[in-house]
């Protein structure tokens, strides 16, 4: 007696052999591939540089090309324009970093000169609050809502948290944060800027002339500083009259932190170079008397985990306890001493040029 | 290793080659498929492979220990020890933190400042689903329910990778017996598969993650930026987004298992459709809250032992459910939320069924005229109809408040926020937002004769035509997707 489950399933439904399920999925596959192409390759483009995305990119183009050829790039590219959402290729081959709009202070070089306007600063007040522009990837994102919370109990700040995934100053050909910042300072017309870039700048950069170099090397490191003297151009050229530059928390894992201090040595000393730029030490705030912990004691002494899981990005107590020094800052420029809560910041509100101990 | 990613797609393609060219060998499928099972996994991290192995053998041994127990006593003894391991491994792995800083800030209430050691300890992902699996071998085993099998079928068990992450939570009772002789490769079930695939990328896709990032990620961190109306739709929309999420996984899961022949048990039914909490929770999350009820309600002694016990068991249950969830009091919380809910619940039909009985006491115990047979009690507490539904999704949505906050204080800064900004609509508000919210709960209305009839028709398509179909179905939702793969929701858990 044949004991085997029925071929035919509700409404008819047909069971089918294992090479019937096998060609759907090959014909699946071969057929997504090559209409999600241009976005695969783009994917693979913003990898960091070296034997990865090489590998990926010698897999991913010649299906981008024959994808082009038979034209099944096109259903993808018409529907993301009927949807108005950016074509993810072709993808720029050369890195495109704007130039500065030119500030109010020219130099004699006509370069713009990195600093803000020599007014003093106009007191918040009903009705004209200051704009706070939060920029930075994705470890800005939770100080970044933690400062949006603080900024809207002073009810004269309006903030506007603008934070991307994998982004910062290294790889303009995956996220253009020039570009972004004109169009941001442009729009909002913020008087201040919050700034945290660096958890994925620790890798090979590419230069407008078409040179890799290697992170931490001499070159890697004169073009990061152009890039962010840049940035700070960007943001003064556009009318910011305060930058806070949030440097990166300690991490966890020894290789990474010892990049991070790299990075966070050039933050703080590009900071005190610019007037009007304020380096935030993020990597004394959250540490544990240099060290690394995910769990430290807020101003009451009460425990907090400040890390997520990942051991990297912060919970919202991390990024509170971040924030609150970046407030502190921002309330001693804007507000002088007075507005409640200046002082709040804790623990130990610095915003210097103070050399971070080594963990 | 996520499934909406194209490295999955390359690692499937080789494992269902695999699967089907070995399957008649059990002796080369079974370590074939523990490999590609360890590969997924350690994709994730590699050394959590090592917990695998480790839970695998451990609980190999209690069990087949507890199988050969020369007296009963021995044998509950071994399955306490099985029982206090693997929740201790769990407990290590992700309550150790919260255990640590409670029992901090309790003595702080005394002025005890204890500096116990805290440590950052990395959460193997899905280690819950993974000790509730394991659970039930062990304790199958002891309750003569299942023989214990080979180490090699039992850690195919632990390990099989589609429900690893994230469940459903498959029973042992229930996937072991389909290692024990090859399965039929002429008779797969593909358009079914195909379907709850495509219809889990979809739903995490194009429902779950815009709600994540277009609202509910904002709403619930920086409230004081919403008004009330963005604010009541970001908790609506949590509700949608952690249904679509949570549930497309296990669509997915399941869709890949029949794959590759195997079937694992229903996780969601239509969960918003309930008509009572009770109903919600033999809806939502199905294998946990059988297992819950199996494991755990029914041995403290279920409804057997009058109200009160029963209250207080559901409660414990519904605790430790929420607790398994996560290590947070607002987990908890939730969980006496949805207890006491269901407390209510069983006190309403209580008290119905007691004046039903009062009712017949008279005479004969019958009233006068009643039909012969047992009276009929509608054992719905809030009867049926769209009120109780209504009433039913409100309650939920707001329990998943504290579910999705961090803190108490964040989920009152949540709340709050409904009453405090009527005055205009929000920019979050859009046409495309109410469709999503009303497209996630919608698809739980539509019956599910016309799911069947879909994947009829397609079953019968030629399977070029099936690929090909199913191609232009991915493009679409790479193209309305949002950029990126996202983390599924319940990986945390």
């Amino acid at each position: 007696m044949d004991d085997r489950e029925p071929d035919t399933l509700p409404f008819g439904r047909r069971r089918r052999t294992a090479a019937s399920a096998l060609v759907a999925i090959l014909v699946a596959f071969v057929l997504g591939v090559l209409f999600n192409a241009p976005a695969m390759k783009k994917t693979a483009m913003d990898l960091p540089f070296g034997g990865q995305r090489s590998f990926r990119l010698a897999l991913v183009s010649p299906a981008a090309a024959v994808s082009h050829w038979v034209f099944l790039d096109r259903p993808a590219q018409f529907a993301a324009a009927v949807l108005g959402k950016p074509d993810p290729g072709p993808v720029p081959v050369e890195v495109v970093v704007l130039s500065p709009r030119p500030t109010s202070q020219p130099t004699a070089s006509g370069r713009p000169r990195a600093k803000p306007e020599d007014k003093p600063l106009p007191k918040p007040r009903a009705g004209h609050p200051m704009r706070l522009y939060i920029a930075g990837d994705s470890m800005a994102g939770i100080p970044g809502m933690a400062l949006v919370n603080l900024s809207r109990d002073t009810h004269l700040i309006r903030p506007l948290l603008d934070y991307r995934i994998s982004s910062g100053l290294v790889r303009p050909d995956s996220f253009n944060w020039p570009v972004q910042l004109q169009r941001q300072v442009k729009a909002f017309d913020p008087g201040a800027a919050v700034v945290m870039w660096g958890a994925n700048d620790n890798q090979g950069m590419q230069t407008s002339s078409g040179k890799v170099y290697e992170f931490g090397s001499g070159g890697w490191e004169k073009e990061y500083r152009k890039r962010i003297g840049d940035a700070i151009a960007i943001l003064f050229g556009g009318g910011v009259r305060r930058i806070y530059w949030v440097g990166q928390p300690v991490m966890p894992e020894s290789i990474y932190d010892r990049k991070i201090r790299v990075m966070n040595d050039i933050f703080r000393s590009e900071a005190s170079k610019h007037p009007g730029v304020q380096y935030i030490d993020a990597y004394e705030v959250l540490s544990d008397g240099g060290g690394y912990s995910q769990y430290l004691r807020d101003e009451k002494g009460k425990m907090q985990q400040v890390r997520e899981a990942d051991g990297e990005h912060l919970t919202y107590a991390g990024g509170m306890r971040l924030a609150k020094v970046v407030m502190a800052a921002i309330k001693a420029d804007w507000f002088g001493d007075k507005t409640p809560g200046a002082g709040s910041a804790s623990p130990s509100p610095k915003a210097s040029a103070k050399a971070t101990p080594a963990p | 290793m996520l499934f909406p990613t194209i490295t999955f797609a390359v690692f499937f393609l080789l494992v269902f080659v695999g699967n089907w060219l070995l399957m008649p060998r059990p002796r080369l499928w079974k370590p074939f498929i523990l490999l590609a099972s360890c590969v997924f996994y350690g994709w994730w991290e590699w050394r959590f492979v090592l917990l695998l192995a480790l839970s695998a053998v451990a609980n190999q041994l209690f069990a087949k220990a507890i199988e050969r127990a020369a007296t009963a006593a021995a044998g509950k003894w071994l399955l306490a020890a099985a029982v206090a391991v693997n929740l201790g491994v769990l407990g290590w792995f992700k309550y150790y933190g919260f255990f640590v800083t409670s029992v901090a800030d309790f003595l702080a209430v005394f002025h005890l400042n204890a500096d116990l050691p805290l440590l950052r300890i990395l959460l193997p992902v899905g280690i819950s689903f993974l000790t509730f699996r394991v659970l039930s071998y062990v304790i199958d085993v002891y309750r003569g329910k299942l023989h214990t099998s080979s180490l090699l079928d039992f850690a195919v068990y632990v390990a099989f990778f589609p429900y690893i992450m994230a469940g459903p939570i498959a029973r042992a009772g229930e996937f072991l017996p389909q290692l024990a002789g090859p399965r039929d490769p002429r008779r797969v079930d593909t358009s079914r598969a195909f379907f709850l695939i495509f219809a889990g990328l979809a739903k995490k896709m194009l429902l779950a993650d815009y709600l994540a990032t277009h609202i509910v990620n904002g709403v619930f961190t920086t409230p004081g930026q919403y008004t009330s109306l963005e604010t009541l739709l970001g908790i609506v929309g949590y509700s949608v987004q952690i249904y679509c999420d949570f549930s497309a996984y296990a669509d997915i899961a399941i869709g890949i298992s029949l794959l590759l022949g195997f079937e694992l048990p229903e996780n969601f039914n239509a969960p918003y459709t309930a008509i009572s909490v009770q109903d919600f929770w033999r809806r939502w999350h199905m294998t946990l809250s059988r297992w819950l009820r199996d494991y755990l309600y029914i041995p403290l002694g279920g409804n057997r032992k009058g109200p009160t016990r029963t209250s207080v068991n559901i409660m414990i249950t519904m605790v430790l459910g929420g607790l398994w969830h996560g290590a947070g009091w607002p987990f908890i919380f939730w969980g006496l939320l949805h207890g006491s809910a269901q407390v209510v619940e069983h006190r309403r039909l209580d008290i119905r069924k007691l004046r039903v009985q009062r009712r017949l006491r008279p005479a004969d115990g019958r009233a006068a005229g009643a039909p012969p047979g047992p009276p009929e009690i509608d054992l719905r507490p809030w009867g049926g109809g769209v009120w109780p539904r209504i009433g039913v999704f409100v309650f939920v949505t707001f329990a998943w408040v504290f579910f999705r906050s961090a803190t108490f204080g964040a989920a009152l800064s949540v709340l709050a926020q409904l009453f405090r900004g009527w005055g205009s609509i929000g920019a979050a508000v859009t046409p495309v937002l109410l469709l999503v919210i009303a497209v996630g709960i919608g698809v739980q209305y539509v019956p599910r004769s016309l799911y069947e009839r879909v994947e009829a028709g397609f079953s019968v398509l030629n399977p070029l035509v099936q690929g090909g179909l199913l191609a232009v179905g991915f493009m679409l939702l790479d193209v309305l997707g949002p950029t990126g793969p996202a983390s599924f929701l319940y990986f945390r858990f």
